[in-house]
């Protein structure tokens, strides 16, 4: 075993472990693991700014996205619309209650509390209100990473729409346009988001 | 072999915060550490990660079978009930010849899933006996693996939607049927087994091999 060096020094790749200098980074560059292929590390452009702007945007949007309806059907005579809420309320009403707070979870509970998220963290950095509490939120704010399904959602709408043009009258709402919006806003909003340099400048000011 | 890996050099990276920490006392990969930049607890390598990977993956298969026995949903349409499996729900796309829809649902319904379950256990297999094992082509598998996870929930939302939207009293309605619970479980319990695996054991034991190798060789 090697003298270690200081760790900051040291980058490691999060898929294979293995172990680099910290590259020197231009902003908008990546660096990639040369043994496994997947990102090091990287700096993405105005990441703060972008990624405060999208989050705004999204939590506006995220009201008519949720509340509006997103698709209607007639059939003799009568009409009938639905909304991403309906739709969790409807799973209720059949006693369907595991879906239901599934559903809930994946497609509305978890891509709000992510864009407040994302929001709160950009709004802390943009008017320099660092707490040493980011730290945990920071750290709390990943364990959603992998739970928020809006597109899978969308593409769901998309074969439901295909069904239901066979035997009934489809009508489109303003709920999909503001369905799809959130959906770019929330991915934009934490794709923009640059994680190592959060943690960077989060662990300069509280961890020494 | 020119690279290094970082447990090797006795240090140990923070799965959240990908902050690089010394190992103090041990090199033991089952130790609890202490990140210092998050303050999370977190280990070295994911315990017991084979065997977690097995079990949510054998559950997976078991809730897979129900799943698509029972109806995933049922129409009704002037008070008769129709029901209609997973299965059955793609015949009728292809019956009425949108292909293009019939594909990505058999895709993500059937095809995504099993594949999950079957690549899973593969990697299992490979990685405790490391027959055969060539880290990177399997790593890259697993994170195509991960990345599908999510996309199963397909059925899930189409049934959500069309329960809420076709809702026209007696004259047609739809409601969900049983398998649409074996059905998210299926899901729920493959991305749970993608995530308690961990891709750096697949480096690992290719590493331990090789070292093995050359020893032998000495």
């Amino acid at each position: 075993m090697t003298k270690i060096k200081n760790t900051k020094q040291l980058i490691a790749c999060q898929q294979c472990d293995a172990l680099y200098d910290t590259p020197v980074l231009k902003l908008g560059e990546s660096a990639k693991c040369t043994r496994c292929g997947s990102i090091l590390a990287e700096r993405k452009v105005d990441s703060i700014e972008r990624s405060f702007y999208w989050s705004l945007a999204g939590i506006m949007l995220s009201v008519p996205a949720i509340l509006l309806p997103i698709m209607g059907v007639t059939l003799v005579g009568q009409y009938h619309h639905a909304s991403l809420l309906d739709c969790i309320l409807a799973l209720i009403d059949n006693g369907f209650f595991m879906i239901a707070t599934l559903v809930f979870l994946f497609t509305l509970a978890v891509p709000v509390v992510r864009l407040l998220g994302a929001f709160y963290i950009t709004y802390s950095f943009k008017f320099n209100r660092l707490k040493p509490s980011l730290l945990h939120f920071f750290r709390a704010y990943h364990h959603l990473d992998n739970w928020a399904m809006l597109n899978v959602f969308m593409l769901g709408i998309v074969v439901s729409m295909y069904k239901l043009l066979d035997d009934t009258e489809l009508s489109v709402n303003m709920g999909l346009l503001a369905f799809i919006l959130w959906l770019i806003c929330s991915t934009m909003a934490s794709s923009a988001l640059d994680q190592d340099y959060v943690w960077q400048e989060l662990e300069n000011k509280f961890v020494d | 072999m020119s690279i290094k890996t970082a447990q090797e050099s006795g240090l140990a990276l923070c799965p959240k915060c990908h902050k690089l920490n010394d190992m103090k006392q041990s090199a033991d990969n089952n130790a609890r550490i202490l990140c210092s930049r998050c303050c999370g607890m977190f280990y070295p390598r994911k315990p017991y990660s084979l065997q977690y990977t097995l079990a949510w993956n054998i559950a997976a298969l078991i809730a897979f079978i129900p799943a698509n026995i029972y109806p995933i949903m049922i129409l009704y349409s002037m008070g008769i009930g129709e029901p209609n499996t997973i299965l059955s729900g793609i015949g009728e796309f292809i019956d009425y010849g949108l292909y293009p829809i019939a594909v990505i649902i058999f895709t993500a319904s059937i095809i995504v899933p099993l594949i999950k379950i079957i690549g899973l256990f593969l990697l299992v297999y490979r990685v405790h006996t490391g027959v055969r094992l060539r880290p990177d082509k399997h790593s890259k598998f697993y994170h195509a693996l991960e990345f599908l996870g999510p996309w199963s929930m397909l059925d899930v939302f189409v049934v959500a939607l069309l329960v809420a939207v076709v809702e026209l009293g007696f004259v047609t309605s739809v409601s969900a049927g049983p398998a649409i619970n074996y059905f998210t479980l299926t899901v729920i319990f493959t991305m749970i087994a993608a995530n308690s695996f961990d891709p750096r054991l697949l480096w690992d034991k290719k590493q331990g091999s090789k070292n093995a190798k050359e020893e032998n060789d000495d």
